[in-house]
């Protein structure tokens, strides 16, 4: 039986207006269908609104108050627009599309449009536009022990495992129901006692780049039994933001894990008998060469052969890694007929830009694009190629959903290495 | 045959009834893994790959992927392509997101059998939400052809393998 306080009580029976009021009915349904016994207030949230695919199903010309109502608030009835709870800071996660470009991404003036100006009824209501799948390098970071909510799988793993803030892999409707009302069911991750690990990975590959974690993660995840929370143990060298990044993005695909503890280095785990609560692991893994191995030959084609894209930046990159590229592409040219994009958020965008990263990039004929990636833009973006070179392992792994072209995967120098000479030539670092 | 009865909790209220679709390693909430405007299953090495969603009672571990899991249910449904139910072997914030997004019953964390263990796609099962109670009608076995034929017309409104 849920338990609610007196605040929340009145704000079901509508003391806070009917938005508000029918948020609070799905997340009190949201915790019927967890068995949660009470809700906690949620500090922070990223939300995966705007003209996202998922919602092709409404005409174009559709009200998008009536859109935002039948799909995130479960009522059929238009519920006019209203403010976002205060004492929850909400942003969107990555975009439909680039906030300015249609051209290279080819998705149409008219869609693009769209995408903005329903960004715009959501920063209307107090979703910033932010637009990234990496928040914490734009100042999103919960702190310890503070409950969030977050549509990006990633993030989710980077905030329970690295902040040690408390959140679950909520779905994009309950996500914005938790941030109108402030709050979400104390279930899952937002209890304590659910957040130690229990499947033991032991590590003997001694990971050192993003490359490496990338791969590592998605190897993590495809061992991974269902609802398991991973320990990995044996990491000798301390990984920086950007290879965790990698890592969570990759193990949020092969798997459900919503928190990885790192045996020594994250906040829940100062050894691994701390990270297991002083239980046995349910099971035991250990990673070899062997098992990374399988992994890159699933997520990279054999062969090699003329490439017509080259997408790095899933996640979007940091501005560090702007700066590397912009270093590499220095007085070199993308090979023509190959299209080289570069994701990253536009705050970041900004500051690269700032600093001459962006130019220098672009003087070699590539692009820096804000706000989204082939996966999310989906195939009308990445339809007309042929061959794809790819830096993150999430978005080799998922994009072959969505198209039939040859899908290479590599890290960031070899990724530069294809759009230079037009061609993958093997060799994924 | 005499039906087999699993009992569970039950997460989301009603009774539903329709053939299983049974996903051992559940389905990806990725962009792509379900298309959003016909129910149907894409994920790239799924076993259940091509399978429409549409009306069928859907039996998973749990879920999987982004945590866009849910709102490519969602438009699914919305597009006409809602399953009728649910079994979910434990629960997890990714499908409970996507059941009461739905609002389709539900029976969750199993007392005694795994669900995916003992049913089989194909299968006709009546999903009880209110009271958690499971009861599975197994298809004939060897034949890969189902031992009822009631309801099975018009159950799925899909374009493909439904």
């Amino acid at each position: 039986m849920l338990r609610l306080t007196e605040y929340e009580q009145a704000m079901l029976e509508g003391g806070f207006g009917p938005f508000r009021q029918a948020a609070m009915r799905v997340i009190c349904d949201y915790a019927q269908v967890l068995g949660a016994k009470e809700l906690c207030t949620v500090r922070r949230a990223t939300l995966f609104i705007g003209a996202h695919h998922y919602l092709d199903a409404f005409s174009p010309e559709e009200d998008y108050t009536r859109i935002f109502s039948e799909f995130y608030l479960n009522r059929e009835e238009p519920i006019p627009f209203d403010r976002m709870a205060p004492e929850c800071a909400a942003q969107t996660c990555a975009a439909a599309a680039d906030l300015d470009d249609w051209e290279a991404t080819h998705l149409g003036e008219a869609f693009v449009r769209r995408n903005n100006a329903w960004l715009g009824a959501a920063s209307g209501v107090g979703v910033s536009i932010v637009n990234s799948c990496t928040p914490y390098y734009a100042g999103w970071v919960p702190l310890q022990g503070e409950h969030f909510v977050t549509n990006e799988s990633s993030n989710t793993l980077m905030s329970n495992s690295v902040f040690g803030a408390y959140g679950n892999a909520d779905g994009v409707e309950t996500a914005v129901c938790a941030a109108i009302t402030g709050r979400t069911p104390k279930w899952g991750m937002h209890v304590k006692e659910n957040r130690r690990g229990d499947v033991l990975f032991r590590v003997e590959t001694d990971p050192a780049d993003a490359y490496d974690w990338d791969l590592l993660g998605y190897t993590v995840g495809r061992y991974l039994p269902p609802h398991g929370k991973p320990v990995l143990s044996g990491i000798s060298r301390r990984p920086d933001v950007n290879m965790l990044r990698q890592c969570f993005s990759s193990l949020a695909s092969t798997s459900a894990a919503e928190i990885c503890h790192i045996a020594g280095l994250t906040p829940e785990a100062r050894d691994v008998p701390d990270a297991l609560g002083g239980l046995a692991p349910r099971r035991t893994v250990t990673i070899t060469g062997r098992e990374i191995a399988q992994s890159l030959a699933m997520l990279c084609d054999a062969g090699e052969g003329p490439v017509d894209l080259v997408s790095v930046g899933c996640p979007h990159l940091s501005l560090e890694e702007l700066r590397d590229l912009a270093w590499a592409l220095e007085g070199k040219a993308v090979a023509t007929g190959t299209d080289f994009w570069i994701w990253t958020d536009y705050a970041t965008q900004h500051m690269a830009a700032r600093s001459g990263y962006v130019a220098a990039i672009e003087k070699a004929g590539a692009k820096v694009l804000n706000s989204s990636c082939p996966l999310v833009m989906r195939e009308r973006s990445h339809r007309q190629y042929r061959a794809m070179v790819l830096n993150g392992a999430k978005q080799a792994h998922n994009i072959r959903a969505q198209t039939d072209a040859a899908v290479y995967f590599g890290d960031l120098r070899a990724c530069v290495r294809a759009a230079l000479r037009g061609a993958w030539e093997g060799g994924s670092r | 045959m005499k039906p087999i009865v699993l009992y569970g909790r039950g997460a989301y209220p009603g009774v539903a009834e329709g053939f299983a679709v049974v996903c051992p390693d559940s389905i990806a909430g990725n962009t792509g893994g379900l298309g959003d405007t016909d129910g149907v299953i894409y994920e790239a090495g799924s076993s259940a790959r091509g399978q429409c969603i549409a009306g069928k009672i859907l039996v998973l571990p749990g879920a999987k992927g982004s945590n866009g899991f849910s709102a490519h249910f969602k438009a699914a449904a919305i597009s006409g392509f809602a399953p009728a139910g649910w079994i979910v072997t434990r629960m997890d914030s990714r499908i409970g997101g996507a059941i009461v997004s739905l609002r389709t019953p539900a029976v969750t964390d199993f007392a005694d059998a795994d669900p995916l263990s003992v049913l089989e796609t194909g299968d006709y099962i009546r999903v009880d939400g209110t009271n958690g109670v499971v009861t599975v009608w197994k298809k004939a076995p060897g034949t890969g052809r189902r031992n009822i034929t009631a309801k099975e017309s018009g159950i799925c409104p899909g374009r493909r393998n439904c």
